[in-house]
């Protein structure tokens, strides 16, 4: 399913990606591919390697590649810094977004456009400028204005954390966003407000990799196709009826897969 | 050392005033501190002797080059150097400033001098022992409505400099005053202070402190609160070669509140300490107390608190806690905060943390397209922010956060 021709390029490409933590194999030969567009869903076990997937797509210092290439928009971006990746178009959406006390959100989401911003050659914004801008993006996720002068997520609920992150995406306009566990710990309401928020970022020119448990988000946003991960490795990928199945025979199902491959 | 011959010898300096004479006669008996003395043990031995390595500046010679360096506009503050003639008598409707007279001087500092204990009080001994009448300035404050002050201490190159500060703020009288000491290259300051906070008065008191290449300080601050005071201290060291700040505060009767919020920054080799002592003299004081210490390179921050609490000191509410940030591996912190309880009916609590920035917070911030030099930058200035905010009078004039975070 992978392998079928598309009319672009692709914006990831993950070939054969293996890494590992203070010596230890995290990752064992990982491959997936993401064009334009595309939604892709990856679930698995708790420990299977799904968010170190994601944090070493977005450059973690504590993980080693020890073998493969991550490629986004055809440049091999490996020995590439968080910042630079992030810069260039790679949005990492955190499981459990980190507070920084002292910081204050408006001016942290303000540093962190203006990043982007001056990558893609656009003019920097002003407080004044960027206080409009991240108003309109406001309303994307429903959060008050309030949310701004704060501390970077602290006492922020774990909702509005999570709502804080797609803000975030919404400011950055990525050219690809891995969600790692967005859904965890939002009631009904605030899952769907953050699946619109994604729905409403995302377009025909970006792609996004939803890491999750549950098919509850995949309910609202429909992926084009389902990885199962195991032990660092994608044994199984299906289209979006993959994830119902799971969802019915649960990860015993998969086992299988691990003793076909 | 010149000023280590000098005592030792009982070489009397010029036109000596009987306060001298006094601590040239204390010093005597030892002449440097106590190297295994719990004060003075981590003290690096050949930094404090650089600091005594200059002669002494009794003329302040060179200090008409001294130029406050900025804020310039100063229209709502009233501003002091000491060792310049400081003339000042201001006696306005709510309030007055006026000069302590001689007579009240040497009775104060020989009274706190019964009080001094030689290795606690060194700094103190060879302060007075140095500074000449020039570079005393007492003030006596009453009333309300006081515009605030700035009170600057100066140490030009190559020479060593003195400089005291006394101040009495009267029963209901209301302060807010910023102390800035400034060191040359190649330079020592001495500077001791001593406060008495009379009744229902307070005191929201600033101390920044830095210098340049190898400046030295020993900076000693004494206070005295009687019932119902107040006093608020944030203070800030760095840039200094050798720096010791030593803090006494005595809730002479209790019923009386501390707050101090106090930071040190070392680089390169620095060393820079923080000692402080709060003794609880009466019931129903109380104490908050933040120190942080932020060492880099092959530098040395120390911190030694101790709050000590007799039977007299019944229902004591203090807190004291030492939080410091590691940035080398090659950096040294030592901390000790600790607290001596014979009052049983009291709340008291102490503790110590030291961690290295925080490897989740830089990597969330460096996965939104900030650097690591700004994602460092922003989480060190969420750690001093605390303690900048506290400090009065100038904070934002100063900019003292963004010339801290440039020279980090």
């Amino acid at each position: 399913m992978q392998s079928k021709m598309k009319e672009s390029d692709p914006i990831l490409e993950v070939k054969n990606l293996s890494a590992s933590t203070d010596n230890l194999p995290i990752l064992k030969g990982v491959s997936l591919t993401v064009y334009p567009g595309e939604i892709h869903a990856i679930m698995g076990r708790n420990g299977c390697g799904k968010s170190t997937l994601s944090k070493i797509i977005a450059g973690h210092p504590s993980y080693n590649i020890t073998n493969g290439d991550i490629k986004f928009l055809g440049k091999n971006i490996n020995s590439l810094e968080p910042e630079e990746r992030s810069q260039s178009g790679i949005f990492l959406g955190f499981q459990y977004p980190i507070e920084i006390p002292g910081v204050s959100n408006l001016e942290f989401l303000r540093v962190s456009t203006n990043a982007r911003r001056k990558f893609l050659n656009k003019e920097e914004l002003d407080t004044f400028d960027f206080e409009e801008l991240v108003k309109e993006k406001l309303e994307i996720v429903k959060m008050d204005q309030a949310f701004l002068s704060r501390s970077v997520n602290q006492g922020f609920s774990g909702g509005e954390k999570k709502r804080n992150e797609i803000l975030q995406m919404a400011l950055l306009e990525p050219k690809i966003a891995i969600l790692d566990e967005t859904d965890s710990g939002l009631d009904i309401d605030a899952l769907r407000i953050v699946a619109s928020g994604i729905k409403r970022i995302s377009n025909a020119q970006t792609g996004i990799i939803l890491i999750t448990h549950y098919q509850r988000l995949l309910d609202e946003i429909k992926p084009n196709y389902v990885h199962v991960m195991s032990d660092g490795q994608i044994i199984k990928t299906g289209e979006s009826d993959l994830a119902l199945e799971l969802e019915k025979k649960g990860y015993e199902w998969t086992d299988n897969f691990i003793k076909e491959t | 050392m010149e000023i280590i011959e000098k005592i030792k010898t009982n070489k009397s300096i010029d036109n000596q005033t009987e306060i001298q004479k006094i601590c040239l006669d204390k010093l005597q008996s030892s002449p440097l501190p106590n190297p295994r003395s719990e004060q003075w043990r981590l003290s690096n031995k050949s930094k404090l002797s650089n600091f005594l390595e200059y002669s002494v500046n009794e003329n302040n010679e060179n200090n008409s080059k001294f130029e406050i360096p900025y804020p310039k506009n100063t229209q709502s503050t009233i501003r002091l150097i000491i060792g310049e003639n400081c003339q000042i008598k201001l006696i306005e409707k709510n309030y007055s400033i006026q000069k302590l007279s001689e007579g009240e001087l040497q009775k104060y500092i020989k009274e706190q001098m019964s009080f001094f204990n030689q290795n606690e009080n060194w700094s103190d001994l060879l302060n007075l022992f140095l500074s000449c009448k020039n570079n005393i300035l007492g003030l006596k404050i009453n009333g309300s409505k006081i515009p605030p002050i700035e009170i600057f201490s100066h140490a030009s190159s190559n020479s060593l400099n003195a400089k005291t500060l006394i101040i009495f703020l009267e029963k209901n009288c209301n302060v807010e005053l910023l102390q800035v000491n400034l060191g040359e290259d190649n330079s020592s300051l001495s500077q001791s202070t001593f406060f008495c906070l009379e009744e229902n008065s307070s005191l929201n008191h600033g101390v920044v402190s830095y210098g340049v290449n190898k400046s030295n300080l020993l900076n000693s601050l004494n206070v005295i609160q009687q019932k119902n005071s107040e006093y608020n201290l944030g203070s800030l060291h760095f840039k200094f070669n050798y720096a010791r700040f030593e803090i006494r505060i005595k809730q002479s009767e209790g019923n009386a509140k501390t707050n101090i919020k106090g930071m040190q920054i070392t680089k390169k080799d620095e060393q820079i300490s923080t000692y402080t002592k709060i003794d609880f003299d009466g019931p129903n004081g109380f104490l908050d107390q933040i120190n942080k210490s932020l060492a880099d390179d092959k530098s040395h921050a120390i911190f030694e608190g101790s709050i000590i609490v007799p039977k007299i000191a019944q229902k004591t509410d203090a807190s004291q806690l030492s939080r410091n940030l590691l940035l080398s591996n090659r950096a040294q912190i030592d901390t000790k905060p600790q607290l001596e309880i014979i009052a049983d009916d009291v709340k008291c609590k102490h503790g110590a943390t030291i961690s290295q920035l925080n490897e989740e917070e830089l990597f969330y911030m460096r996965t939104r397209g900030i650097t690591l030099t700004e994602a460092s930058k922003l989480q060190l200035s969420s750690y001093f922010q605390e303690i900048i905010s506290f400090i009065p009078v100038s904070k934002d004039r100063w900019d003292l956060l963004d010339k801290i975070l440039n020279e980090n």
